[in-house]
């Protein structure tokens, strides 16, 4: 009898140990299934209306169109997110002039924006469930502006670096369809096959707000040692740091997955900043119209 | 039909740029004008005490002028009036209209006739880039024309220009009603004639609301420069038209002995102009900055004066007294 419980005691742990090891398998096995971790490289293209306002040489707004351009390295999952993006905008913006009952003056000038993007995000599991994901997380953006307006002589150019460490709050609402559903447009009737989708809304907030800007006068004669003396150094010779002001960046996207992981989005970006530097504001402003396409890089 | 309210709340909410932003300042308003340009200049303009100008006075004086319903030429001209009280050619309001100008050439006599030299001095003059030259006095004088600091020249193209004149006496540089241009061309100019690297004068900036508030002194020093130096003497013909860059290359000159001004005191532009735009959306600009010799003597405003005086004689079309006066400076 001894000899059996024995045995039965040695079966138990074996069988028991095998449990326990296909118990721990599965419990691996299952984040990989619920929460895949995907990459992505995203190439995105944008309609742009920058606004923009130099007090130190022009009260009047600067608006016009233009496009921006950015590419994108992604590491998401269900619990965590990871974005490395540079981008390029240019743009050519008219000067909001009140209208003259005489002959009406104008002034036409460029805009050159240089992007880098860095955030990482953290679910949120108190807002989380099956249908919302909360992310919440921090960025670094920071901004080169590089302007040209001709009309300003000897302060055509315009450069200015804003650069900021922001607060990041991340809502992805899966609104996936499930069932094929059906419109009616009278005599057209097309049929919507399921498909997974996502809308995400992201908002970036200001936490540290850094931005470089010319000194009190904005055109210096520098330094100069003969024709040794290094334009652009020349130009930046009077330009200080200073850490005020404010910039809000928000991103609605619209995301549709293809079947093998792709995808492809429209999105609304909208971002404001305005920087106070040490002597005279700037301030700007951008509506962007953006479509991205998402390359899924997993290996499989 | 949830998402469509969901998406328009946030597109609204996002596109309040204009709520968080300072109101638009553009404005017709003469008043509003006249303001913004007065306080413009009285933040940054650098001339104050040198030309001793009340600049309160000035909007005393010229803002009762205006009303609220003053036309745009009215406006324009009593901003002109008041800008031209500073008795500055980098000082100027631009309109589709009209453009405003001090225009201190026309304070001193003209001293510059080019078809004189053309017709009487140059035998087969080469033009090379920028420069206008040719040889004088039986080959031992090199003349260069140079009428802008805007045009430019290639290092290889000076090269050659003064390999051409290198067994001359001297060379005269005519930089009369050479209204200036870019300050990078000074050193490449000047940094043929000049065999060390030698501070020649400094600026200084605005830099605080008090008329007085400057920023640290910024050297300027000229460096050799090229492949070809030239360091027999070299005379610079000046004029009231010669201006603003040609004021600093003037101002530079008087480092280096081998290196004689002849005719008339420049006619100034010492500081450095800005640029900027009224709400009305006009343009405009004002020296900000000083230009100090190398004792930090501030007189470069009021015009360089020439190491030897001379003056063009008008009742004489044939002959040129000033490059005569040069060309004796070398020969003698």
């Amino acid at each position: 009898m001894e000899k059996h419980l024995k045995s039965l005691l040695l079966l138990f742990f074996i069988i028991g140990s095998f449990l326990s090891f296909s118990q721990e398998s599965d419990n691996l096995k299952k984040p990989e299934n619920n929460s895949p971790i995907n990459l992505y490289a995203l190439f995105s293209i944008g309609i742009t209306n920058p606004i923009y306002r130099d007090f130190a040489t022009s009260p009047l707004f600067y608006e016009g169109i233009g496009i921006e351009i950015s590419r994108t390295w992604m590491k998401r999952s269900e619990e965590r997110e990871r974005i490395f993006g540079i981008g390029f905008g240019i743009s050519f913006q008219t000067a909001r002039i009140p209208e003259s009952d005489f002959i009406q003056p104008g002034s036409i000038a460029g805009f050159g924006k240089f992007d880098l993007f860095y955030q990482e995000l953290w679910k949120l599991d108190i807002l989380s469930d099956n249908k919302n994901n909360t992310k919440i997380g921090g960025a670094i953006l920071t901004t080169q502006n590089v302007r040209g307006n001709p009309d300003l002589q000897n302060n055509t150019l315009g450069l200015e670096n804003i650069s900021n460490i922001m607060a990041s709050a991340q809502w992805t609402r899966d609104i996936t369809r499930t069932e094929t559903k059906q419109l009616n447009f009278w005599i057209w009737k097309p049929n919507l096959n399921p498909v997974k989708r996502d809308l995400r809304f992201l908002l970036n907030v200001g936490v540290l707000n850094f931005n470089y800007r010319p000194g009190y006068a904005y055109a210096y004669d520098s330094e100069l040692i003969g024709m040794e003396t290094n334009p652009v150094e020349w130009a930046f010779s009077n330009y200080k740091w200073s850490m005020n002001g404010w910039r809000i960046k928000t991103h609605l996207e619209y995301i549709k997955y293809l079947p093998k992981g792709n995808a492809r989005s429209w999105s609304y970006v909208w971002e404001a900043a305005h920087t106070p530097g040490k002597f005279e504001d700037f301030q700007m402003a951008s509506h962007q119209l953006r479509y991205t396409i998402y390359f899924n890089s997993n290996k499989r | 039909m949830k998402y469509i309210v969901l998406i328009a709340s946030v597109l609204l909410f996002t596109s309040c740029e204009k709520v968080l932003f300072k109101k638009d300042m553009g404005s017709r308003d003469p008043l509003d004008n006249f303001d913004y340009l007065w306080n413009e200049v009285d933040k940054k303009y650098s001339y104050f005490k040198l030309k001793n100008i009340d600049w309160d006075q000035m909007k005393d004086t010229y803002r009762p002028m205006l009303n609220k319903n003053s036309t745009e030429t009215e406006l324009f001209s009593v901003l002109a009036s008041m800008l031209n009280e500073l008795r500055d050619d980098h000082t100027n309001l631009i309109s589709p209209f009209n453009v405003s100008q001090y225009n201190v050439a026309l304070t001193g006599a003209k001293n510059y006739r080019a078809r004189t030299i053309d017709e009487f001095y140059l035998a087969d003059p080469w033009r090379t880039g920028a420069l206008k030259h040719d040889f004088l006095s039986n080959d031992e004088v090199g003349y260069i024309r140079y009428s802008s600091f805007m045009s430019n020249f290639s290092d290889a193209q000076m090269d050659l220009v003064l390999d051409h004149y290198k067994d001359t006496k001297g060379i005269i540089l005519d930089l009369r009603e050479n209204g200036g241009g870019s300050i990078f061309n000074i050193p490449k100019l000047l940094g043929r004639f000049v065999n060390s690297k030698t501070l020649v004068g400094y600026s200084i900036t605005r830099n605080g609301e008090e008329h007085n508030a400057f920023g640290e002194k910024e050297s300027f020093y000229i460096t050799p420069h090229g492949n070809v130096q030239y360091l027999k003497p070299v005379v610079v013909l000046i004029d009231k038209g010669s201006y603003s860059a040609t004021t600093f290359f003037a101002v530079a000159t008087k480092a280096f002995p081998n290196i004689t001004l002849i005719g008339d005191a420049t006619g100034g532009g010492g500081g450095l102009p800005n640029g900027g735009q009224l709400p009305n959306g006009w343009t405009y600009r004002f020296s900000i900055s000083q230009l100090l010799d190398l004792n930090e003597n501030n007189y470069a405003e009021n015009g360089v004066p020439a190491d030897i005086n001379a003056a063009f004689d008008w009742n004489d079309l044939e002959t040129d007294e000033i490059l005569e006066k040069g060309i004796l400076e070398i020969t003698d």
